[in-house]
């Protein structure tokens, strides 16, 4: 450009070029100058005196019982300058061998909840207002002594929940101290018809139960992977059984809704709700019920059930279980005990020999229901509850708030403001049980011992304190407790004493068992047997199931639990309505998402959003509980509580859990298994009918159908071996590039090709181990993975678009094998085996625990001067933050709904960043913010991070989450962490500001940690020395996580499984995710969803 | 050509100069090097590590151990001063006099409070800095935090900015000490 041309232009613009950077140095001195006053003043606070054996930054671990059901699985809590932040199983523990559930590990939400009580309350004239624990003391001892004055005492209740240690003993030493009768134990979701067939069947309430020695599993409706049971074991164990392919179970399913179980079955009996007694009697044969019968009865063909029983015939040894909820369920569980019998299960797939004592001693509901007409007499002077929730738990008929007004003194144990404590009079709230001590008998031989993990969070006290501050209290009582604490009464009490008890605490298990209370008979049943439920009036049969995520309503207060999509209808902060399709479009006319209105007997009501599901049959509708907590003062706005900060919701258990779905047992009548005393959660047939309006359904599923696109593969085992299952055509349309594709699963077709690609892509140098694998004999299995990806896999990153692999000339920094930080000589992955995955969800909570992500679902992050507080409102909107999420895919069946076809296939899949070497993400940055480091990972430099969201557009896995809002800025309203639930924020991680996209990191705070402490002993990382939070937890143990270039990592042994495979592999994109397929057992006539591809023109031979 | 129209560009300039200056500060570029605020308590750094020798890791007891480097407890402090009072004798030539900060730390210790110092030193958001990665490399305090033995009142001797730290990650400063400059070797 000419100085004449330049004056010309820079004339038409106005400004000369010259005059363009005068003005431009000049602002820009301004705000440079304003930009560096701003200072702001952060403070170092140092400890008064530093705590013996700590390191700041260093976490330390202790050993403690998980108290969040009755199992009472051993965890390791984590914490770091005295703070818990993660809680992990504990390997040492011989029930859950490491892993833990979602709701175990969100027992961290319960101790920092935002709504716990702050210290004791009475009621006075404005509800109830804080006290100080001296006068709370006096108070429980003057109303005790006045109870006990009056010669009423033998009339109190105590309502405690499951504890299998020694706090039920020592509760009923307290209570006999003043007369009281001993305390009622009561868990809503133990299955007391069970716990009695069993006794008097095999003559333990819980024998250990083998899946993983079983051929054939058949299920009476025991969900034993959605909380039925002990948990966490049973999914261990099953999912040991399923991982071994070749003499794995086939696992069958009764029931007339399919659920997290069912979903995982082979094959799924779609029986009418109440016709389960007449199956098992058949199948047992000596009851003298035909197989006709059965089928007229339940409305399954006859052939089916001859099928049936034929394999059960054949099949040794079987495990037969039974979880049926009607009220003849102890029937039930006899005659399947008797099934068990005569093949002869009983000391091979069930033992008695290895029995739980967890569910020793619980008393059923209706020993609560009888309690109830006790206090609506008038009779009970005082009534005590710590660790229950009956007036949530028990169906609203059943009474139990009316009755409690009719107790002149009420007092609750609870740290939360749930239904019955806050109808109480004094509040006592008890420690956490990461704050307090105890132990807790996981088998006759172990004891699970509890210790706190941390300082109180808040002036709480341990209910076992309490108790003994109330006996010293009184100058009659207080030599029996001279130790004036309960800690002392457990040492006093441990086998060895006190020395021992410091040793067992290092592993949190010692051998033996504590004393534990007797176990108190139970009253002959009062109540008449109920009309059977096919006799009832109604449209439809109900079925009300407990949640597998929220427990019995418990872990409603917790948003890592409400936000965690319920496993098989993927909803979360939301109670639905699960409708066969076909009862939608045809009986009801309604679609997902539309209310309707159940009506049970005596015209009790609730609605709630219809979830369209294949899996219920169409003369029956299911609902979920756990949600649906209210205020005893309805709707009104929460009163501020003095001393309280604002936001808190000291009423309908929290601001979490209030008004956040409805509650089923609304319209449940009080219906009991006349044998046993278990409530029967499914006894009513009810109205249903379209009601006004529509409430969206806040689910994270994109589609329930995969649509061949091959997410999730599996193979089907059929006598002649393993075959490809349906729903991969797509995937297998589009090859590769450059690459044979489809010619490779071919057999005789596949030699030459394979070794040849894998031979190319093998130049790069880290392929070489690959090489043998890949070419090696794999495809004499028809339907197996090509194993194309292994070079790439073993390369930490592809050279080009077309995954072209580095070579040591080409290879620059870094990314090159001979660099001198070595970086490159590893590439980090995974293994998910789907084969093992139950769909459990376990691994989302602990990669929210473990990466500081942020629930975004809670009503109050939604509301607005103009709009109301919608729970899920932000999920609505598809702004969850899952870095890790359970897609959950139905393959086969009725794909229209139109008719009922229980014949279909569950694929779960774990999706989560898949860290490719080749990743559409990268290149379209405009800013860097996302690349691919040299040992393999795909990385989000927050830093750099602009929020376009090109990468998240880009992302075929669509595992890119945005913070829309400020999530992690305490005055924002969208705030995640309302104190002091930021206290249990993982330190090593950051929050993530509003604007920045974020992801999977494969955990890289823990390789980082792995690397330092390594470098620090000045050794190279052990294989396997560290996993990542997701497989740390997973109680399938079905993600395994490590160095994919080394040969001494499992996960290298892994990816060469023939059942290995890449999701969307066609893209080229390289992952380092690799999933090993399902496999399924169809019976001897299968079903159509689970039968080879035929149709499909794949791997017919 | 009117100085008007040549002027109403200035505004959009003001504009997308403060728009660069609050990127900029959001993303911790700039840098309060040199920033030497005042302290609760006047610690003298001189006089404890060069009169007295004591060595950074008797307070900065976890900087070897943990990406922590440690700030020590008041009890740390008055494991000394407890018996070294606030009267100080004539000594090494000075007259006798009486420190304020040592009356002061008392203070705190008696009224049970920690003392709330001014943070100086801090690594920008989304940062991971281990200590004890650099201090077991053999890197010096002196390296990153200034001859701090020198300093009566600590400042910030470095501007702990990315290219800062990428100048020694990649041995620009010392070849035996450079180290991986990977993105996600700090940023995580």
């Amino acid at each position: 450009m000419t100085q004449r041309t330049e004056g010309t232009g820079a004339a038409a613009a106005g400004a000369t070029r010259r005059e363009f950077l005068k003005i431009l140095g000049a602002t820009g001195a301004a705000t440079a100058a304003i930009g560096c006053g701003s200072d702001r003043v952060e403070r170092l606070i140092p400890y008064l005196n530093h705590p013996d054996q700590t390191v700041p930054g260093v976490s330390d671990y202790y050993a403690t019982v998980c108290r969040e059901c009755a199992t009472g699985c051993g965890v390791i809590a984590e914490t770091r300058d005295g703070r818990a932040i993660k809680l992990e199983g504990n390997p040492e523990h011989p029930i859950n061998r490491g892993a833990l559930c979602a709701r175990g590990q969100s027992a961290l939400q319960g101790l920092y909840n935002p709504d716990r009580y702050r210290g004791p309350m009475m009621r006075g004239s404005g509800g109830l207002q804080p006290i100080t624990w001296d006068q709370a003391v006096a108070t429980l001892v003057r109303r005790l002594g006045e109870a006990g004055s009056a010669g009423r005492a033998g009339q109190a209740v105590f309502i405690n929940g499951p504890d299998a240690g020694s706090f039920g003993l020592f509760l009923d030493e307290w209570l006999a101290g003043y007369g009281m009768p001993p305390h009622l134990s009561y868990d809503a979701l133990a299955d007391s018809s069970v716990l009695e067939a069993n006794r008097q069947a095999y003559g333990v309430a819980w024998p250990g139960l083998r899946f993983s020695d079983a051929r054939l599993i058949v299920s009476f409706g025991a969900d034993f992977l959605d909380g039925w049971g002990a948990a966490v074991p049973q999914q261990l164990d099953f999912a040991d059984a399923r991982a071994k392919v070749e003499g794995a179970p086939r696992v069958i399913y009764i029931g007339p809704r399919r659920s997290l179980t069912g979903l995982n079955a082979d094959e799924w009996i779609a029986c009418r709700p109440g016709s389960e007694l007449a199956i098992a009697n058949a199948l047992a044969a000596t009851a003298g019920t035909s197989l006709e019968q059965a089928a007229q009865a339940s409305g399954v063909p006859a052939e089916t059930l001859g099928r049936l029983a034929a394999e059960l015939a054949a099949t040794r040894p079987s495990l037969v279980l039974s979880g049926v909820t009607t009220a003849n369920a102890t029937e039930v569980a006899l005659a399947v005990a008797a099934i068990n019998r005569a093949a002869g299960n009983v000391g091979v797939t069930i033992r008695p020999d290895e029995a739980l004592v967890a569910y020793d001693g619980l008393s059923p509901a209706a020993d609560v229901a009888a309690a109830i007409g006790r206090m609506n007499a008038g009779q009970v002077p005082v009534l005590m509850v710590r660790n229950a929730n009956p007036a949530f738990t028990l169906p609203r008929s059943a009474g139990f708030t009316e009755a409690l007004a009719k107790v002149p003194f009420k007092v609750s144990f609870s740290s939360y403001p749930d239904a019955t404590t806050e109808l109480c009079d004094l509040v006592l709230p008890d420690h956490h049980p990461l704050e307090s001590w105890g132990d807790s008998q996981a088998t006759a031989a172990v004891i699970g011992l509890q210790q706190p993990a941390m300082d109180p969070v808040f002036a709480t006290r341990a209910t076992a304190d309490v108790l003994i501050a109330v006996a010293r209290g009184n100058p009659s009582s207080a030599s029996r407790y001279p130790a004036g604490d309960y800690r002392s009464w457990l040492v006093s009490r441990f086998p060895g004493g006190a020395s021992a008890l410091a040793t067992a605490l290092q592993k949190g298990v010692a051998t033996g068992s504590v004393a534990r209370r007797a176990v108190p008979a139970r009253a002959a049943a009062a109540t008449a047997a109920p009309a059977p439920i096919e006799t009832q009036q109604g449209d439809f049969f109900l079925v009300v199931y407990p949640s597998a995520v929220l427990g019995d309503g418990s872990g409603a207060n917790k948003p890592w639990l409400q936000e965690l999509p319920d496993p098989v209808s993927k909803i979360a902060w939301q109670t639905w309505v699960e409708v066969h399709p076909s009862t939608a479009r045809e009986r009801l006319r309604v679609e997902a998402g539309d209310l309707v209105t159940i009506e049970g007997p005596g015209g009790r009501r609730i609605t709630a959003p219809v979830y369209p599901y294949m899996g219920i049959r169409p003369d029956t509708v299911a609902v979920m509980f756990g949600r649906g907590q209210r205020s005893a003062r309805g709707d009104a706005d929460p009163v501020a509580i003095r001393g309280y900060p604002e936001g808190t919701v000291l009423e309908g258990y929290g601001r979490f859990a209030r008004n956040v779905g409805v509650n089923p047992l609304d319209v449940m009548p009080a219906t009991f298994d006349p044998r046993s005393g278990a409530f029967a959660w499914t006894s009513v047939k009810v109205r249903v009918t379209k009601a006004a309006g529509h409430q969206a359904l806040v689910t994270t599923e994109g589609s329930a159908r995969q649509h061949d696109r091959g997410i999730g593969r599996a193979l089907v085992m059929t006598p002649a071996g393993l075959r490809e299952a349906s729903g991969t055509a797509h995937a297998d349309e589009i090859a590769p590039t450059g690459s044979p594709g489809t010619e490779h699963s071919r057999p005789g077709t596949a030699g030459a090709s394979g070794r040849e690609a894998a031979g190319e892509r093998g130049q790069g140098g880290q392929g070489g181990q690959g090489e043998g694998a890949a070419a090696g004999g794999e495809h004499e299995f028809p339907g197996d993975a090509s194993h194309d990806f292994l070079p790439g896999l073993r390369a930490p990153v592809a050279q080009d678009a077309q995954g072209s692999l580095p070579s040591d000339d080409n290879a620059k920094g870094m990314y090159s094998p001979k660099h001198w930080s070595g970086m490159a000589n590893r590439r980090w992955a995974m293994t998910i085996d789907l084969a093992r995955c139950t769909g459990c969800s376990a691994c989302v909570t602990a990669c929210y625990a473990e990466n500081n992500i942020a629930t975004v679902g809670a009503p109050y992050q939604t509301k607005r001067a103009a709009v109301p507080a919608t729970p899920g409102g932000n999920i609505l909107r598809g702004r969850e933050m899952n870095w890790i999420r359970l897609e959950r895919y139905f393959e086969g069946g009725d794909e229209e709904g139109a008719e009922f076809d229980p014949a279909f296939d569950t694929r779960f899949v774990p999706m989560l960043c898949q860290h490719c070497g080749n990743a559409p993400c990268e290149p379209v940055c405009p800013v860097y913010a996302t690349y691919h480091s040299p040992d393999g990972l795909n990385v989000q430099v927050y830093n750099r991070c602009v929020g376009t969201r090109y990468c998240s557009n880009n992302c075929p896995y669509k595992v890119r989450y945005f913070n829309w809002f400020g999530y992690g800025e305490p005055n924002r309203p969208q705030y995640a962490w309302p104190e002091p639930l930021n206290w249990q924020l993982n330190p090593d991680v950051n929050v993530r500001g509003k604007g920045v996209m974020e992801k999977c990191t494969f955990c890289v705070q823990r390789i980082r940690e792995a690397e330092h402490r390594a470098k620090i002993e000045a050794r190279p990382l052990v294989p396997d020395e560290f996993t990542v939070a997701c497989a740390q937890a997973c109680p399938s143990r079905a993600i395994t996580f490590g160095d994919a270039a080394d040969a001494n990592w499992s996960v290298n042994r892994l990816v060469t499984d023939r059942r290995a495979y890449h999701v969307f592999e066609e893209l080229n994109t390289f992952t380092a995710v690799v999933y090993l397929k399902k496999v399924n057992h169809p019976g001897p006539a299968q079903p159509a969803a689970t039968t080879p591809a035929a149709a499909e023109g794949r791997n017919g031979d | 050509m009117t100085m008007r129209r040549k002027w109403a560009v200035i505004p959009g300039l003001f504009a997308l100069a403060a728009a660069a200056v609050v990127l900029s500060a959001y993303s911790g570029a700039s840098s309060p090097e040199g920033r030497s605020p005042k302290q609760p308590i006047a610690f003298p750094h001189p006089a404890h590590v060069k009169t007295l020798g004591m060595n950074c890791l008797y307070c900065h007891f976890s900087a070897n151990k943990s990406p922590d480097p440690g700030l020590p407890a008041v009890g740390t402090c008055m494991g000394c001063h407890l018996v070294v009072g606030p009267q100080r004798p004539a000594m090494n030539g000075r007259p006798a006099r009486t420190s304020e900060g040592i009356a002061t730390l008392q203070a705190y210790w008696n009224k049970k409070q920690p003392i709330p110092w001014v943070r100086i030193h801090k690594v920008p958001d989304y940062v991971q800095f281990p200590h004890m990665r650099h201090v077991n490399a053999g890197v010096t305090c002196q390296t990153c935090h200034g001859q701090v033995q020198d300093m009566p009142q600590v400042r910030q001797a470095a501007s702990l900015n990315m290219g800062w730290c990428i100048r020694c990650h990649i041995g620009e400063s010392n070849p035996g000490l450079k180290a991986r400059y990977d993105c996600s070797t700090c940023h995580y």
